[in-house]
Parts: C-alpha cells; sequence; structure tokens
C-alpha cells in the first residue's frame, strides 16, 4: 500500500506560480502572434461576390446590370460603378461579359448598330464582338471580352471578379 | 483617357485611334454666398457627367483638365479659351468638345474654336438622391448620342 501522495508547501506554491506565470505569459504572447500572422486572416478582395440581379429577369437577350464596389486605388478609396452584359446561353447557363472593350477600354453596347443586331459594338472604334463575347477578327480588338465569376445563391445571381479571356 | 501619366503614356502609343478632346467649362463665383455654392454645386455636377463621358468613351476620348473661370463674363473669356483650344491643337484632336452648363457661353458659340455641348444643369440638389441619379443619366445619354453623332 502506498501512502497518498502528499503536496508539501513548498510544491505547491510551485504549482501555482509556474501556472500563474504561464498564464500572463501566454496572455501576453498572444495578442504578438495575432498580429504577426495578421496577413493570414485578412479577407481577400479576390472571390467576393455581390448579387446583381434577380435570376428570373434574366432572358436570352443581353441585359445591362449594374453595381458598385469599393476599390481602393493607391490613395484613394472610392465606389467603382461596375456593369456588366447578362444573359443565358443555348445550354441555359447564364453568361456575365465584361462591357469593357478589349481594345483601349471604351464601353460597348449590345446590338446597337443596326447592321450587327446580334453583335456587341464599340462605338468607339466600330469594335465588333459575337453574342459569346469573342471579338471578330478584322475589327479592331484583339481578345475576347473578360467573363464574370458568376453564382446563383436563393434566386440571385452574383458576380465576382472578371477574367480575361 | 483622364489626364494622368499612365493614360496618357497610352495616349502617345495609340494615337492614331484617340481623336477627341472634352474640355469641362467650370465658373466659378465668389460674389454672394448662394452663388458660390451653387457654383460649387455646378463644379460637382459637371465633375460627375465627365467622368461619366470619360468612361463610356475611354478609347477615343481625352478628358482634358477643366477650365476654370471667375464669374459670368464669358465674352472676355473666349479668347483665352480659343487659346487652350489652340494649344491642344498641336496634338492630333479632331473633335473638340466644350461641355459646360454656364449658359452664357451659347451666346459666344459661333466664335469658339470647339464645338459647345450646353446642356441646363440643376440648381442644387444632392448627388446621391435618386431623382438627381436619373436625371444624370437621362443627360448623360443624350450627351453620348450627341458624340457619337459627331463621330459618324
Amino acid at each position: 500500500m502506498s501512502e497518498p501522495k502528499k503536496v508539501s508547501r513548498r510544491q505547491f506554491l510551485n504549482y501555482t506560480l509556474t501556472g500563474l506565470g504561464g498564464f500572463m505569459a501566454a496572455g501576453m504572447m498572444a495578442p504578438m502572434v495575432r498580429f504577426a500572422i495578421d496577413p493570414v486572416f485578412k479577407p481577400s478582395a479576390a472571390g467576393e461576390f455581390t448579387s446583381v440581379a434577380d435570376v428570373e429577369e434574366l432572358t436570352n437577350e443581353p441585359q445591362r446590370f449594374e453595381w458598385e464596389i469599393e476599390q481602393v486605388d493607391g490613395w484613394y478609396e472610392s465606389k467603382v460603378q461596375k456593369s456588366a452584359w447578362v444573359y443565358r446561353n443555348e445550354d441555359d447557363e447564364i453568361v456575365a461579359l465584361s462591357p469593357v472593350c478589349t481594345h483601349l477600354g471604351c464601353t460597348v453596347d449590345w446590338a446597337s448598330n443596326e447592321e450587327y443586331p446580334n453583335q456587341f459594338f464599340c462605338p468607339c472604334h466600330a469594335g465588333r464582338y459575337t453574342k459569346d463575347g469573342v471579338n471578330i477578327p478584322g475589327t479592331p480588338p484583339t481578345a475576347p471580352l473578360p467573363v464574370y465569376e458568376s453564382k446563383v445563391e436563393e434566386g440571385m445571381l452574383y458576380l465576382g471578379q472578371e477574367i480575361a479571356r | 483617357m483622364r489626364w494622368s501619366q499612365n493614360d496618357l503614356d497610352q495616349f502617345v502609343d495609340e494615337k492614331q485611334y484617340i481623336d477627341t478632346l472634352f474640355i469641362p467649362l467650370i465658373p466659378i463665383h465668389t460674389s454672394g454666398d448662394d452663388k458660390m455654392v451653387s457654383s460649387a454645386f455646378q463644379h460637382e455636377l459637371n465633375n460627375l457627367f465627365s467622368k461619366i463621358i470619360e468612361e463610356q468613351f475611354k478609347g477615343r476620348i481625352v478628358l482634358a483638365p477643366t477650365y476654370n473661370y471667375i464669374g459670368e463674363n464669358v465674352e472676355n473669356e473666349k479668347e483665352r479659351l480659343n487659346q487652350w483650344i489652340d494649344s491642344f491643337s498641336e496634338q492630333s484632336f479632331k473633335y473638340i468638345f466644350l461641355f459646360s452648363f454656364d449658359r452664357n457661353w451659347r451666346k459666344e458659340e459661333k466664335e469658339l474654336k470647339g464645338e459647345l455641348l450646353w446642356f441646363p444643369g440643376l440648381r442644387k440638389g444632392d448627388l446621391q438622391s435618386t431623382e438627381t441619379q436619373s436625371f444624370v443619366k437621362e443627360q448623360a445619354r443624350e450627351i453620348v448620342e450627341i458624340i457619337k453623332e459627331t463621330w459618324e
């Protein structure tokens, strides 16, 4: 039979002091650690989605939708107006195209030129794109219109970053 | 294109495509408190329009620095304004638009070396309100159409 272990006064004080000291050290370290690894917790701008339209509104004809995002641009923090041409394609998938011409950055319109009723048309230098946003050879643009990342949640269309093609 | 280093760098490379200059004309009134406040609003409204037009036609229009002037006597201003236009013409601008809400310019329209786009603005208002925003959108669409027609 072993005797029940007795904790001496000296041991007891040692335990409590170590415990308390450790607790205080942890209290000091925690904010420092949090501070050091802070960038890891920053929400990244990529992957941010904004609700843009009700899915019910979308048709096979491209429609223009506008929304605002916050943007930090060097010194300035500002609201930036974004817009997209959105429609459903033959496979009933939602397509959201950036309206910014890949030539020099004007805003393109859908079917605004009578001669090309089924194309995107840039009023600046007559650049043209097919309905899926691919530039038509022989016109100034050299790349297709960028596509927005999109997702549908609870009947609303959300758009994110635009992806160059 | 805005009047900034980045945009003008691009302008220099792509001159053959960028043939239009857009100069906002904005009066500054200092006599009388009401007039001063209302001229500040004209200034905000004009900046907003210029920004919309610049975004729409980024690849063909250069937005010039604002032409500011004191008071209402634009008769004395037209010479200096024409000097501005002459000096910008050293670059290869084919079309020069002058954009203003100041109706005094209409009397001088014929003697100006650029095309005046005059619109009755708003006396005062709140740029965030929905009425002002729909007014701005409607007017901006008009200006866009006029510019497109001039190009054709």
